[in-house]
């Protein structure tokens, strides 16, 4: 378990950095907080020409509200956004959600940045980033463009980031008061990555619901918007029929895949019970 | 105060703590080469041809060796065994003609460092012609099935079993049979410390030294000796500090001899450390066993007997010198447990795949045999609407039927089988916890209450050998102490702490048995240049056999060294006394001498010895219990299932156990609380996965789950002390038993709350996807245990 030889570049600004990624011309690999890619250089599965490392850009690392934004450098990291009174008042959920990212020493170098590029479909900050309708910048050769949740995720590991892009920033809508937020996640021991993790976001108006978010991590190669079980509640509103007709319907919406931990059938099965679970919580805390 | 039986504070972690412990990889000698192994894509497949020049080019690497070059330095492997129905398997330590699993090493990479050698691997060019994959034991026994070991001439390397009385009459005549087909999945034995050794031969002694992080190495030396063409005196193996080993450091590994004839080879020291990938792949796992068991009982719930067949998957080699017997064997070994079985037949199969081979594991067989029988006795239970305690309690041996011979030939020599279950019945406040799950059914929450006793065999002597006709003797341990001149004590062995304490519990023995001070013992173990005699610490035996050559050598010192202090303070003997690093004489304290000074007159020789007296202050003895002592315990585990997620949480666990006379009951609550992690792991989390192409798919942690405190119950220890009455000191082994309880403790727990469901379990782990189909399938009316 040693890499394969490579160089090693620390820029000390965004600027070299895109050079130098232009320069090996998608032989080299970004180094954020190196929690996934380390591993995988040392099982020789990722095999690069070069490392970029970004931990010299300070200007990478920032969390600031902007436009009903919340904005984080991509930089950023995990731990910060745990502690970020910011996060806590206007993206409660991001807040729930970090806590179930790895142990603290990852989520200590881990960072925002990297856990999306990743594209893991069962991490949390994508499905987070789902739910929400986030967006992140990023940043090559030609200038910035701004990708939506939707485009950005393409199967497992993979986005549609370009490899001489960097993604520079992430962006999901602040949370307003009065909405009722929830992570609920299943994995086989406390830090591991989701089995099937749901991601809820509710914002109830009187017995009818304004709008609900639901988005997947676990249950298939990207994260998965459930918006038909997102419009039952719309429709219905948040009794407890609804609730469990949005928790039947977020089943049949994702196509999970097996592997040694779960079989499909177990994983859908667990996208209903979660479903169910993360509504009920984000409905009692929207009651307070 | 008495040391033994003290709660010392364990001295080694000091050591450990502040990261000043020396393992294997810390070691490094002048011109030393890293060793990388190419290994097998291929769980079975002939090797065409090998090209290494490619690899021998690269700018840093010294050689590449394949299997048929190193055979020139070393045999290969073979455990013998005249165990009727036994067929040993050839292992050489580089695979020649063909492969048998997937990471098998195929050639070695000599290079100036690790990362060149992992670079040249690369560029070593080995053809295979696949064969077909052995991956089950079922698909090993068909006919026509392809064989793992040609010269076998059979891939079931063994059979055994053990009979008593008409076991098929007695199902026959009972009320009642409760029976089912168990399975126990493959584990592996996960340390901190992944394997490493060095090896460094010395051409101008002809003497060869190894470094490795084993359990044994008296064992190595033995092995190697004969492996290498040495005689046993040109070798020594060395185990420094060891970061675990739990039986899976305890067999003698291809690694091993490869290190040792590169190094004679090249002449040059070689190290090879492996990573986490390479000893989830080779290192010797566990288990992996299929039991159809049925258990007849009376209509009051007294058992009539017990019937089992098992089939083990034995994988791809039988280890040296344990063999590939190691594992089954003692499944049918001990499935009666400590209760009354009358009627017994037990049979076992090893069958060979193309998987990493079995090996023992921390509770060998008894792991699987006590899931088992436990469970079958709750099903039994249930079936009679009796407590799963009361049936207990009527069928467990009782104090007045000691010494009693298994119906497997096992002679318990005592126990408190039935203490140790009516205490931890009261300690887990029995009637309350029931009382609870009533009250959580009622609510919707699925609590349940498991219980597991058992009774294990330790410190085993010469009477009972590793297999019938090992070729290696695994009962006796010797111990030498040394009072020298200073006054301060060393103490050496044969054994080879990996996390026991021995630094401690030893020190315990030889300070209070010889009248020293604590702090002036030290203990030396893992050396075989270092200590007498002996091969390791495996199989609960260190306290035992250890402790007892202890006592032999820190007594005769004793009673030199007060012969010395009689004569230098001219009074007898019999009027001193020898404690705390001072004799004195009774009734005039301020009269007498310290061990330091007793010592300065051995050494100073006739001059002040009494006459005739031999010089120097130094004992060696040898300790054999024959037998071996029993070791008992009653586990209860309290869990919550959420059969929406499948998820299990173990809420509580009671240990109640009985490891004789206590050294330190630190220690033992600590080995106590370790057992139950890698029980509990065991029951839910650990699991070693291959596909059916024979690739494993669990070759890392991210992969392999073990638990973590995060998934652990608080574990409450509690325990009985009943001196065994075979062994001297009284002890009994307690480095396994936590593991043996726990697992079925934890399955019955489960089978427990699921009730309501109307469903039992019998496949470990209860992985959460294990329970989703177990919940998912029509619930039947009918039960399924009716034979
Ligand atoms: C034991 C363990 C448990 C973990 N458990 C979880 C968990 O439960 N949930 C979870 O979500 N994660 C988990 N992780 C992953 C962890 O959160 C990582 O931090 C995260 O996945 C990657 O972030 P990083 O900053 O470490 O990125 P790196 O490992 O440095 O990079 C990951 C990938 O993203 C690319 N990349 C990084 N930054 C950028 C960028 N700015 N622009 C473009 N590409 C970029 C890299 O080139 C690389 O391909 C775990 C990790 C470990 C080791």
């Amino acid at each position: 378990m040693k890499p394969v030889k490579f160089d090693y570049h620390a820029p000390a600004s965004l600027d070299e950095a895109l050079a130098l990624l232009r320069r090996y011309g998608g032989d080299a690999k970004i180094l954020a907080g190196g929690q996934s890619l380390m591993p995988l250089l040392n099982f020789r599965l990722s095999r690069p020409a070069a490392l970029v490392d970004l931990n010299r850009i300070p200007s990478l690392a920032y969390i600031e509200e902007h436009d009903g934004q919340v904005r984080f450098g991509a930089m950023t990291r995990q731990r910060m956004i745990e502690f970020s009174p910011l996060v806590a008042r206007r993206l409660p959920l991001l807040r729930e959600a970090t806590k179930w990212v790895g142990h603290l020493p990852i989520r200590t170098r881990g960072t925002i940045g990297g856990s999306i590029a990743h594209a893991d479909p069962s991490a949390e900050y994508p499905a987070v980033l789902t739910a929400l309708d986030g967006e992140v910048v990023a940043r090559g050769p030609k200038g910035e463009r701004v990708v939506k949740a939707k485009d950005l995720f393409v199967t497992y590991l993979t986005t549609s980031l370009e490899p001489d892009e960097i993604l520079v920033e992430v962006r999901l809508p602040a949370t307003d008061a009065g909405a009722g937020f929830a992570l609920e996640e299943f994995a086989r021991r406390h830090g591991d990555f989701a089995i099937v993790a749901i991601a809820a976001l509710v914002v109830p108006d009187g017995a009818r619901c304004r709008a609900a978010r639901l988005a997947t991590a676990g249950a298939g190669p990207v994260p998965v918007r459930l918006r038909a079980a997102e419009q039952i509640l719309e429709r219905d509103g948040l009794t407890d029929a609804a609730i469990d007709a949005a928790a039947g319907r977020a089943a049949e919406l994702v196509s999970p895949d097996s592997d040694i931990h779960a079989s499909a059938d177990y994983r859908r099965h667990l996208t209903a019970v979660l479903t169910r679970r993360a509504l009920r919580r984000a409905l009692r805390v929207a009651h307070g | 105060m008495p040391l033994i039986g003290a709660p010392v504070r364990r001295v080694e972690d000091a050591r450990f703590l502040t990261g000043q412990g020396r393992y294997v990889a810390d070691l490094t000698l002048p011109r030393m080469l890293h060793v990388a192994f190419l290994r097998s894509p291929h769980a079975h497949a002939g090797i065409v041809s090998i090209d290494a020049h490619p690899a021998r080019e690269l700018p840093g690497v010294l050689a590449c060796i394949t299997g048929d070059e190193i055979a020139t330095q070393a045999r290969p492997m073979r455990a013998e065994s005249r165990m009727a129905g036994y067929h040993p398997t050839e292992c050489p330590p580089l695979a020649r003609g063909k492969v048998r699993f997937a990471g098998e090493a195929v050639a070695a990479v000599l290079a100036e460092s690790r990362y060149t050698a992992e670079d040249a691997l690369e560029l070593v060019d080995v053809r295979y012609a696949t064969l077909p994959v052995v991956g089950t034991p079922e698909a090993a026994m068909a006919g026509g099935a392809a064989l793992v070991h040609e010269a076998a001439g059979s891939n079931v390397l063994l059979t055994r079993a053990f009979v008593q009385g008409d076991v098929d009459g007695a199902m026959r005549d009972a009320a009642l049979v409760v029976g089912d087909r168990f399975r126990f999945h493959r584990h592996a034995g996960v340390t901190i410390e992944n394997r490493a050794c060095l090896a460094d031969w010395n051409p101008g002694v002809g003497e060869l030294t190894l470094w490795s992080s084993t359990q044994v190495p008296g064992l190595l030396r033995e092995g190697l000796a004969a492996l290498l063409d040495l005689p046993v005196h040109r070798l020594r193996v060395v185990a420094p500090d060891v970061g675990g080993g739990f039986g899976v450091k305890s067999a003698l590994y291809p690694e091993e001899v490869a290190v040792c004839a590169l190094a004679r080879l090249t002449g040059r020291p070689v190290q090879w450390v492996a990573d986490r990938r390479e000893d989830l792949l080779t290192s010797t796992q566990a288990w992996d066993e299929t039991i159809d068991a049925e258990l007849a009982v009376n209509a009051d719930g007294t058992i009539r007997g017990l019937r089992a067949r098992v089939v083990a998957d034995v994988g791809a080699y039988s280890i040296h010198p344990w063999t590939a017997a190691i594992e089954v064997v003692q499944v049918i070994s001990f499935l009666p447990g400590p209760y009354r079985v009358e009627h017994y037949r037990g049979e076992a199969w090893g069958v060979a795949t193309n998987k990493a081979p079995m090996g023992p594991y921390r509770g060998v067989g008894r792991p699987v045999s006590t899931f088992v029988t436990e469970a079958l006795v709750d099903r039994a239970a249930r079936r009679l609407g009796m407590d799963p305690v009361a049936l207990r309690l009527r069928n467990l041996i009782r104090p007045d039927e000691l010494p009693y011979r298994s119906p497997s030939g096992v002679v318990w020599d005592s126990g408190s089988f039935v203490e140790s279950l009516e205490r931890a019945r009261d300690a887990a406040g029995y009637e309350h916890v029931r009382a609870e799950q009533e009250r959580a059914r009622r609510a919707g929450r699925y609590v349940g209450v498991g219980v597991a006793c058992y009774v294990e065999l330790t410190g085993v002597g010469s009477a009972i050998p590793a297999s019938p006709g090992a070729a290696i003797s695994t009962g006796t341990e010797g111990a030498t102490v040394r009072v020298d001149p200073g006054g301060t004590v060393t103490a050496s062995f044969g054994l080879a702490c990996h996390g026991q304490g021995h630094e401690t519990t030893l020190a315990q023995v030889v300070a209070e048995e010889l009248g020293a001070r604590l702090e002036d013992v030290r203990v030396v173990s893992g050396d075989t240049a270092a200590g007498p005699v002996g091969t390791g610490t495996y199989a609960s035996r260190s306290a035992v056999i250890g402790g007892g050559a202890a006592i032999l050598a820190a007594r005769a010192l004793r009673e030199k060294a007060l012969a010395i202090a009689a004569h230098l303070l001219e009074v007898s003997a019999d009027d001193l006394t020898l404690g705390d690093g001072r004799a004195t004489v009774r009734g005039t304290p301020h009269r007498g001498l310290t061990l330091r000074e007793i010592a300065g007159a051995a050494y100073a020789g006739a001059k002040r010895l009494p006459k005739g007296m031999e010089p120097g202050l130094e004992a060696t003895r040898f300790y054999d219990p024959y037998f071996g002592t029993a070791s008992n315990a009653t586990h209860i585990a309290v869990v919550e299932v959420d059969p929406e997620t499948c998820a299990v949480i173990v809420r509580r666990f009671v240990v109640v156990e009985d490891c004789g006379r206590i050294i330190n009951p630190l220690i033992v609550e600590g080995q106590a609380i370790g057992g139950v992690a890698q029980g509990v792991g065991a029951a839910l989390l650990e699991e070693v996965v291959y596909a059916d192409d024979g690739q494993l798919l669990t070759g890392s942690l991210m992969d392999y789950l073990v638990p973590t405190a995060a998934e652990l119950p608080a574990v409450e220890v509690v325990h009985l002390e009943h001196p065994s009455p075979t062994t001297l000191g009284g002890f009994k082994g307690v480095g396994e038993g936590g593991t043996i309880g726990a697992p079925a403790a934890v399955a019955n727990a489960i089978a427990d709350a699921l009730q309501p469901f109307g469903m039992e379990l019998s496949e470990l782990p209860a992985t959460p996807d294990r329970l989703f189909r177990l919940l998912s399938r029509p619930r039947t009316t009918s039960s399924p245990e009716t034979p």
